[in-house]
């Protein structure tokens, strides 16, 4: 799945350990999120979506 | 923690450290320079080792959760139960003419530390809150299992006709642990 949270990091100037500090969750974790090397839990995704003030289909796009 | 800390810090060193340490004492005891007993009391010491490790890893660069660290803790208690029941199971077995019910006995000393170690496995897995973490540990602990299921199946077989010696039951753990380290590197030499 596509994602748009490193344009949505680099709007905010949030480093990747920003983003997973927000998140409560690890570096690694972002980053595997970022790069589409995993797909994140739908509980996870809205937190993820909170933490940007947006909607879940505006950061997860379809292949 | 400032950034030089985390910089000093080196978890590999300890790891490092423990497995010389281990290699040491193992040669020592082959070669006969000291008692079986010493051998095992040594081994647990030396798995003391692994307090340091767990300390470096928290002041590391590295990934480490509090579950990880919680973890890490719980095998290293249940190795040094381990290390310590087998020597005193073994040591008494080999020296005293023991009653059945108490060999049963003894054999509960390394194998329930052994179960302690399963436990922390699936204590780890429940206590992960991060959820791509526990992800990565679930797809290693499949890769382990499917290692020990394929050696399992190969050796049986090649033992059945005769073409390999016997091997005990409990190597299933160990082989275990090296599939899952080994599925450990995959991920990390992939970049997971």
């Amino acid at each position: 799945m596509k994602n748009r949270l490193k344009v949505l990091r680099a709007e905010r100037n949030w480093s990747q350990q920003d983003l997973a500090d927000r998140l409560e969750v690890s570096r690694q974790s972002v980053n595997a999120i970022e790069t589409g090397r995993y797909d994140p839990s739908l509980p996870l995704a809205f937190r993820i979506a909170d933490v940007f003030g947006t909607q879940i289909e505006d950061i997860f796009l379809r292949e | 923690m400032t950034a030089e800390t985390r910089k000093r810090s080196r978890p590999g060193l300890w790891v490092g450290l423990f497995f010389a340490s281990a290699g040491v004492i193992i040669a020592l005891r082959l070669s006969g320079a000291i008692e079986e007993p010493v051998g095992f009391i040594l081994l647990a010491l030396s798995m003391g080792l692994m307090i340091p490790f767990n300390k470096a890893m928290k002041n590391s660069t590295c990934t480490y959760s509090e579950a990880m660290d919680v973890y890490n803790r719980r095998m290293m208690l249940c190795g040094i139960g381990y290390v310590l029941g087998l020597g005193i199971a073994i040591v008494l077995w080999r020296n005293y003419e023991l009653a059945d019910w108490t060999v049963f006995a003894l054999t509960l000393l390394p194998i329930l530390p052994t179960l302690g170690m399963i436990w922390a496995m699936a204590r780890y897995l429940g206590e992960e809150s991060d959820e791509y973490l526990r992800y990565k540990s679930m797809m290693a602990s499949l890769a382990a299992l499917a290692f020990v299921l394929a050696l399992g199946i190969f050796w049986g077989f090649l033992e059945m006709f005769e073409l390999v010696p016997h091997i005990w039951a409990w190597w299933v753990l160990p082989a275990w642990a090296i599939g899952l380290a080994g599925a450990q590197l995959w991920q990390k030499v992939r970049g997971a």
